[in-house]
């Protein structure tokens, strides 16, 4: 059994145990709101390999009956976590045209609940997902709203002025020249915390990287895992971009780099299964009000791909580690190799 | 084991698809019954009975060749056994990690080609970069050639493809 991070000696954390979760949570709400709050009811989501997502039903939190509890279990994908990064974007985009949950409390302190933790609005809504429904593809009318709403988020996210809000302490250190090879660095050192074995491939395309890096036009709020899979949709809109546990201050077009991978195409030729790369691309930029230059796109198409490659070796290594019997694990990891062509390939063409 | 092992690999995913799954209750744990199909045809393209396993029998057999061959005079015509186990082969492990540092070999020439390329002669360095190239589409090559098709849909959904 693991090792409870601030639990009692020989107990799970609280976030493993309904009942200790909804009493700790509620002694926290109430604590923070200054009034008695309690958790009436936890469903957790089966989805997800990293955060542990539950809906849960409130008393006496203001005007608020059933949020959502994200968790970050030290066995998660990317652990260790923190909660502040997620909360804090999410805090200062509230006011901004980027559809994104509202978040009300967050903690780091694993005496609370065992893990970092946040709480945020509930947002209605189904997710679509890469590999499709029963792997049917999104279609007509419904296809091009969404794909108007995911280009327009994206765009408003690029547009955020995160310097004016609390967010502009992230600032410190990253620059224009930078940003591009900041996030290598952040990469190449999970890559050797995940990897199980020696990886040529990777060494080959970080070198590669290291080597194109661009100068980025400008520096934004980049979302770090923006895809078809990461937004909720409602009655053929969407109501929220999530998953932001990735974000981070850099070169917008890195989530476009994203965006773009074959991998997220739902078994179209379209981006994220939704418009082709030509309209994407020009609807992004008179959005965004800056052009995509080629070779920023093309140096992030290969770092996405090699970032996806690492996130593999990231869910090969936490099912090694009997951290996680959950099969998708290992599944993943089998993904390890058609990356690596597909980058090899990307080389290749860049040459 | 009497069967071969892609022929039991075969007969459990059948079973899984057909009497397992239709009667397991909740997506997530059918999701994860197709995770254990999935990964069951990966092993069938690559495992088979190991050395180790086939080892031990062939040296039991050479143990009885042995202690028949003295009666051979007694028995003119008898079908004797004549088995010899090879030597040695080598164990998975000793592979792997030959392996392992092979490629670990492969990445600090990367590394270093990448350092000291400015004082290399340009065709040289390209001749390096091509024959690497050239190995990594090898190995990526063999290894999807030797993995399953992927079954995600079913993985997430927990329930076949349609």
């Amino acid at each position: 059994m693991r090792e409870p991070p601030g639990g009692s000696s020989g107990d799970a954390p609280a976030f493993e145990t309904v009942a200790r979760l909804r009493g700790r949570l509620g002694q926290y709400l109430s604590g923070a709101v200054g009034r008695t709050v309690s958790v009436e009811r936890v469903t957790k989501f089966p989805a997800g390999f990293s955060w542990i997502t539950c809906e849960v039903s409130l008393s006496g939190f203001p005007g608020v009956n059933e949020a959502i509890l994200r968790v970050g279990p030290p066995y998660g994908l990317f652990a260790p976590y923190s909660a502040m990064p997620e909360f804090e974007s999410l805090s200062a985009l509230a006011a901004s045209e980027v559809p994104a949950p509202r978040v009300y409390h967050a903690s780091d302190d694993p005496a609370i609940l065992g893990a970092p933790f946040f709480l945020s609005e509930k947002v209605e809504g189904d997710t679509p997902l890469p590999w499709g429904s029963q792997g049917q593809t999104i279609q007509g009318a419904r296809r091009e709203s969404l794909a108007a709403d995911f280009i327009s988020a994206l765009a408003a996210l690029h547009r955020f002025d995160w310097r004016a809000t609390p967010l502009a302490k992230w600032g410190e250190g990253v620059t224009h020249e930078n940003a591009a090879l900041k996030q290598v660095d952040d990469w190449e050192a999970r890559f050797r915390r995940w990897a199980l074995r020696p990886h040529p491939m990777a060494h080959r395309a970080l070198q590669w990287l290291r080597g194109n890096a661009p100068v980025a036009e400008r520096l934004s709020l980049v979302h770090g895992d923006y895809r078809l899979g990461n937004f909720l949709e409602r009655e053929g809109r969407i109501s929220a971009i999530l998953d932001w546990e990735l974000v981070h201050l850099g070169d917008p077009i890195e989530d476009l780099g994203w965006a773009f991978l074959p991998q997220y195409r739902g078994g179209t030729p379209l981006v994220c299964g939704l418009a082709s790369e030509t309209d994407f691309l020009s609807r992004y930029e008179a959005q965004a009000g800056r052009p995509v230059g080629p070779a920023s796109l093309r140096f992030y198409r290969v770092f996405s791909l090699l970032k996806l490659a690492f996130t593999h070796m990231a869910a090969a290594r936490c099912f090694e580690n009997g951290l996680f019997h959950d099969l998708r694990m290992p599944a993943m990891a089998t993904q390890i190799s058609p990356v690596f062509r597909q980058i090899g390939r990307a080389l290749d063409e860049a040459a | 084991m009497n069967n071969s092992l892609p022929r039991l690999i075969d007969g459990m995913v059948a079973t899984l698809r057909k009497e397992v799954i239709p009667r397991i209750e909740g997506e997530y744990a059918r999701g994860q019954a197709f995770g254990i199909i999935y990964m069951l045809n990966n092993l069938k393209l690559r495992c088979s009975w190991s050395n180790a396993f086939l080892m031990e029998q062939l040296k039991a057999l050479e143990g009885v060749s042995r202690d028949l061959a003295p009666l051979a005079p007694d028995l003119a015509g008898a079908p004797l056994p004549d088995i010899h186990a090879p030597a040695a082969l080598p164990e998975v492990g000793t592979l792997e990690a030959m392996r392992d540092a092979g490629d670990g070999r492969v990445c600090d020439l990367i590394d270093w080609l990448a350092a000291n390329r400015a004082r290399l002669p340009a065709e040289a360095a390209a001749s390096v970069e091509s024959i690497v190239d050239a190995y990594l589409a090898r190995q990526a090559k063999y290894e999807i050639s030797t993995s399953a098709k992927p079954m995600f849909v079913e993985m997430s959904g927990g329930a076949e493809k349609t």
